[in-house]
């Protein structure tokens, strides 16, 4: 545990700590182009010099080990004059892009030239002239000029998805990072270079031009494409509509998670978050007459009108399906409303056939919470359990059938659902997207995505995370277990649960149910954590 | 188009390395021998071959400046420009040939003949102003030699033949000895049997059967032999650095990338005396415990590759390498792997990378090569001239090599004389020397009579030294008292006439070229300056330039990943500040060096 000084601080670091690292501990930030944490060591843009007692020469913080007794200044005269230096080298050839890059305002040229820099440009001679705006991938565009050739994203083809795309081709100030001829940057993670890449070399597709970052909120979430939850960043625009053809769920990044997702995620996940704000159910809508089965908008108050009493006089004679897409709060609350009050036989929708898993980050189970419904005892119905349920409803064996967002049609085929449809069954459908079943239903019930409520989703590691609240729920939909809550006091069940809060449902799930034992929401915070279960919580060999 | 036919051929190749991607360099090689270029099916085919991304091929293809990315002539011209040539003429000789030619440089005649190619030096100063036509070495060639440049225009024409076939014109080469030119005088080589009629092999016995390694390290210590690529690091101090208990195996790598504009030595040891080489490389394999040896050399070395080569075999045949070296028990097996057209794989970690199948781009230290080198294992890297100063230690005694030098450095040098003198050739001297005993008695002076204008003691990265400052020894710490570097031992003179201006041009021109381009300071430092200076050249000069160019300069220094940038930075330093009279002249009469052509050519 070698202990050294840095800026007139002494810090004690584990032996083969950096002493970038090393710096970082005591919240010092060493400026830096081509060092990343979850990359090999490169050394090349020079910027992390920092002043070493008894060197003759700046030492590159990357890639110095601390020793006992060093003495380091990243502030001194002379390690300013060396990032100043390093950063009107890098300008040279860089073009005065800023008011048309999409990078500007996160752009650490920029920033580290406002901190660092700010000398009386020298640099006169013509500009080395290279490709801008390549388009290298479905995800991905590449301007040449504005590259400072740090190698980041070269660093993670190679070495994290280990599809070698990039490459840095020729040599002195004519070096430039390309794909070869007719290769696309197209792996599951392609995205993730944008990230990388500290200036606006690399830049999303999907975010060209569409907003400034600094109208831009952000939330931590975690991903809901499938059973990794691998952490993320949402960012979005609530009171500039017209910044993202009116989605208000701009881009989603991803979050540093040591266990989970280092800071990474798959491409599947950043950009498959459209449904958020489109083909949404907005309003409550109900079947007119039963000959036309045609539907119409209704609202809240009719619905819980109609539907209460129905519940009251269930009698067991209630099927429901839900889905492990649906937060642990939700899943608990129709547990508890719908099951323990109201006798529902509750079955989740198997896992989607087809998904494929990799050996890195992407699972084959595209749902991400089958193991919170597993953790409330919710386990996974056979094979055939909601085609059964189905059938026990066409037979007229329930009263009602309330469905969570899945879509019957895919689950069991487009007849089944209209015979459903036709039979005497109360067919409710809760959700929040079109799909073809919704019309099919005689009522429709829309419900807020999680990133609308909160709420939590447990990882294929048993890792209980946050999904957080974004904005509100858009039009009338509603939190689930606000909709629960009234139908059932509506219902006059006496002991009806009252959540006002996702809070207080996670409160409720700690409380009764082991494996939360202890949490809070608060205390989940930004890592989540582990619940405590012996049970398998991901079906093991399904890549 | 298939490059199937050439897969047997590979396959022993690839067995050669301990990782396939180390044969990417010979792989490329094999198919631009076959095909002439290196198409992107060629480029497919050795991916495949290595398992690698294609797109590391294409960062090998792009970064080495003799791998073809198209079609060129059957026949390639090339002209060197660097400072030794241009000195003698070279840019005029250039525009000579593409008159001939009726091309200019970079371009193919319209029947596919012959490409004609501007090259950075090619180390064979002594012949300057020099051509190489593919493999042949070819000088002097004055620009007034019409007869000359006629004949070697009429050979480029017709079909090549070996560079064996035709042997090369032998300006003054020394083979007075005592250590290493004592058997230069046979220009067609000296080989195996006639090398150890000469005692040669005899040090290598002493060592295998009867020596420990920590004493031959010992006497290589003693002898004070420091290292001749230029750094000048003790070489017994080095090889003990190796860790004599890991479990990893030990490398030794020859060093024979020869690359520093007005050095030439290393090729003429590979030449005319390479078993030398190889018995001083089985003394330090012993005593780094090294049982596998590469020799890196530079891909325009087409003769020296080919005759060590031959001397490779010699000596397998012979018994005196392989798996039982003369019946010693001890192991050594050599490779000789080609480079392709890269300056800076000179450096020792970007040999190493470049040995590894990557684009040469230097390392990071830590880790120093000693510790974890070739393929993450402990290597010794050595200048071939250093390895075969090693025998003589080992048979003479460290004392009588220690006392040939000066007091902390041992034995002689190869010295390459080039530019302005009378004699130009390479000279063997104790390295105690002075730099004016070497122009003016061994190369017989300033040329015509003329004055001394100023001379660069060690290759183009040393800090120029007027005419006043001669009178040093040439050793390396007598060298760097007097503020420039022993080096590479590449002593470049100038005249009265030289324009100094010129001669920047030609540096700048060298290092922005050869940058590995991976450090921002170098890579973006040597760029820019090549532009100012450029821009100076053609008469757009503003004063303030000068003063950019220092604070460029001095910004790039100490900051990179190798010393390549100090190398760059040093002869615009030196220049500027002891001839800015010179270029303040120059920039404000607002001539071009386009315009004012050098002065030195009506005498060449
Ligand atoms: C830019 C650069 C170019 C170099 N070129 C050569 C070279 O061509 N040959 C060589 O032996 N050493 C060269 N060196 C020095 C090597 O890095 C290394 O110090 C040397 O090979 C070690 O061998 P030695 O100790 O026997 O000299 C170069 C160094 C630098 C920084
Ligand atoms: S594109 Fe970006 S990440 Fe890649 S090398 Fe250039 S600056 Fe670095
Ligand atoms: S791996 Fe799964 S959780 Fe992670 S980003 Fe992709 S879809 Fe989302
Ligand atoms: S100093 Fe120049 S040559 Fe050396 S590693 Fe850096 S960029 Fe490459």
């Amino acid at each position: 545990m070698p202990e050294l000084t840095i800026d007139g601080r002494k810090v004690s670091v584990p032996d083969g700590t950096t002493v970038i690292e090393a710096a970082e501990q005591l919240g010092i930030f060493i400026p830096r182009y081509c060092y990343h944490p979850g990359l090999s060591t490169a050394g090349n843009c020079r910027m992390c010099m920092v002043d070493v007692e008894n060197s003759p020469k700046p030492q590159i913080a990357c890639n110095l080990p601390a020793t006992e007794g060093m003495v380091v200044e990243t502030e001194s005269e002379q390690a300013r004059k060396d990032r100043a230096a390093v950063l009107e080298f890098l300008l040279a050839n860089h073009p005065l892009d800023c008011p048309v890059c999409d990078q500007a305002g996160e752009c650490d040229l920029q920033n580290y030239y406002m901190n660092f820099g700010l000398y009386d440009p020298r640099f006169s001679e013509q500009k080395v002239k290279k490709e801008k705006a390549v388009e290298v991938g479905p995800h991905v565009m590449l301007d040449q000029e504005r590259c400072i050739l740090c190698s980041r994203c070269v660093r993670f083809t190679d070495e994290i998805t280990k599809t070698g795309e990039f490459g840095i081709f020729n040599r002195g100030d004519r070096a430039e990072l390309g794909l070869y001829p007719g290769e696309t940057l197209d792996n599951p993670y392609s995205a993730n270079v944008v990230d990388l890449c500290p200036v606006g070399a690399l830049t999303e597709r999907s975010f060209r031009f569409k907003a400034r970052v600094w109208y831009l909120s952000s939330t931590k979430s975690v991903c809901g494409g499938c059973s990794r939850g691998c952490n993320t960043d949402l960012h979005h625009v609530t009171d500039r509509p017209h910044l993202n053809d009116a989605e208000r769920l701009v881009r989603v990044k991803p979050r540093f998670h040591a266990q989970v997702n280092e800071w990474w995620m798959c491409d599947e996940g950043r950009y498959g978050h459209g449904w958020i704000d489109r083909d949404r159910l907005g309003e409550v809508r109900r079947r007119t007459d039963e000959a036309s089965r045609r539907q119409v908008e209704s609202d809240w108050d009719a619905a819980e009108n109609a539907l209460a009493p129905a519940l009251a006089a269930a009698n067991g004679r209630l099927g429901v399906v839900v889905s492990a897409t649906q937060t642990t709060e939700e899943l608990f609350s129709v547990r508890e409303v719908l099951g323990e009050r109201f006798g529902a036989r509750i079955v989740v929708a198997p896992q989607a056939p087809g998904g494929k898993g990799d050996d890195f980050l992407i699972q084959a189970d595209k749902a991400p919470n089958r193991a919170g419904a597993r953790l409330l005892g919710l386990s996974d119905a056979p094979a055939d359990g909601v085609e059964s349920l189905v059938d026990a409803a066409i037979a007229g064996e329930l009263d009602s059938l309330w469905v969570f967002g899945e879509d019957l049609v895919e689950l069991v085929g487009a007849e089944k659902t209209r015979s459903l449809a036709l039979s005497d069954c109360l067919f409710v459908y809760a959700g929040t997207n079109d799909n073809p079943t919704v019309s099919l239903a005689r009522w429709v019930l829309p419900t807020a995505v999680p990133v609308e409520a909160d709420g939590t989703f447990v990882n294929c590691d048993g890792r209980v995370q946050r999904v957080g609240r974004a904005f509100a729920p858009l039009a009338q939909a509603r939190e689930c277990q606000r909709v629960l809550c009234e139908l059932a006091s509506r219902a006059g069940v006496a002991d009806a649960p009252s959540w006002s809060t996702t809070a207080e449902v996670f409160a409720a799930i700690a409380k009764s149910t082991d494996a939360f034992a202890g949490m809070s929401f608060e205390s989940l915070g930004e890592q989540g954590a582990l619940a405590a279960s012996r049970e398998p919580l991901a079906e093991a060999g399904t890549p | 188009m298939s490059f199937a036919h050439l897969s047997t051929r590979a396959d022993e190749i690839i067995a050669l390395y301990e990782y396939p991607q180390a044969a990417m360099l010979p792989l490329m090689w094999l198919v631009q021998n076959d095909h002439g270029w290196i198409p992107p099916e060629g480029e497919a085919w050795v991916a495949e071959r290595l398992d690698v991304a294609i797109s590391r091929v294409r960062e090998v293809l792009s970064f080495y400046g003799m791998f073809r990315a198209e079609p060129m002539g059957r026949r390639e011209l090339k002209v060197c420009t660097s400072l030794s040539c241009r000195l003698r003429g070279s840019e005029e000789l250039l525009e000579a040939f593409s008159e001939t030619f009726g091309i200019r440089p970079g371009e193919t005649t319209a029947d596919g003949a012959v490409s004609l190619t501007k090259v950075e030096c090619l180390c064979a100063c002594e012949l300057s102003p020099m051509v190489q036509l593919d493999e042949r070495f070819i000088g002097p060639v004055g620009a007034q030699d019409t007869g000359t440049i006629a004949a070697i225009a009429q050979d480029a024409r017709s079909e090549p033949t070996s560079p064996e076939a035709a042997p090369e014109p032998s300006p003054f080469i020394d083979s007075s000895g005592p250590i290493l030119s004592t058997r230069f005088a046979d220009p067609g080589g000296v080989w195996f049997d006639a090398y150890t009629a000469d005692g040669g092999y005899e040090a290598a016995r002493k060592v295998l059967t009867g020596m420990e390694p920590k004493e031959v390290i010992e006497q290589v210590i003693a002898a004070n032999l420091r290292g001749l690529g230029g750094a000048g690091f003790p070489a017994g101090r080095k090889w003990s650095f190796v860790p004599t208990d890991g479990d990893k195996p030990v490398y030794l790598v020859v060093n024979a990338d020869e690359g520093e504009p007005g050095t030439s030595k290393d090729r003429h040891v590979m030449e005319r005396d390479p078993h030398a080489l190889l018995e001083g490389m089985l003394i330090a394999a012993f005593a780094i415990g090294a049982h596998k040896a590469y020799v890196y050399i530079r891909g325009e070395y087409f003769r020296p590759a080919q005759r060590l080569q031959r001397a490779v075999d010699e000596a397998y045949e012979k018994g005196w390498l392989g798996s039982d070296v003369a019946g010693t028990g001890f192991a050594l097996d050599v490779v000789v792997h080609r480079g392709a057209g890269a300056y800076i794989c000179g450096e020792e970690t970007a040999l190493l990378s470049s040995l590894e199948g990557s684009k040469g781009q230097p390392k990071l230290k830590p880790p120093f090569p000693a510790i974890s080198g070739l393929f993450g294992c402990p290597t010794i890297v050595n200048n071939v001239e250093t390895i075969a100063c090693v025998p003589f230690i080992l048979s003479h005694g460290p004392e009588r090599f220690a006392a040939i030098g000066t007091e902390r450095q041992g034995g002689t040098r190869l010295f390459c004389v080039s530019g302005h003198v009378e004699r130009p050739g390479v000279f063997e001297e104790p390295v105690g020397v002075t730099l004016r005993e070497l122009i003016e008695e061994r190369a017989g002076g300033v040329r015509g009579g003329k004055r001394l204008k100023a001379v660069i003691p060690g290759g183009l990265s040393a800090r120029i030294l007027t005419a006043e400052e001669i009178d040093i020894a040439m050793d390396f710490d007598s060298v760097g008292a007097a503020g420039s570097m022993a080096g590479s031992a590449g002593v470049i003179v100038m005249d009265e006439d030289t324009c100094m201006v010129r001669t920047l041009d030609s540096a700048a021109h060298f290092y922005a070229d050869e940058s590995c381009g991976q450090c921002s300071p170098c890579r973006e430092g040597t760029g820019w300056i090549h532009r100012i200076v450029k821009r100076i050249g053609a008469g757009q000069g503003k004063l303030g330039d000068l003063d950019d160019l220092l604070t460029i300069s001095h910004d790039m220094e100490g900051r990179t990943i190798c010393v390549f940038s100090e190398a760059a930075a040093w002869p615009v330093q030196s220049y500027i500040t002891k001839f800015r009279g010179e270029f303040e002249d120059f920039i404000r009469s607002g001539r071009s060096l386009q315009g004012a052509r050098s002065p030195e050519v009506s005498n060449a």
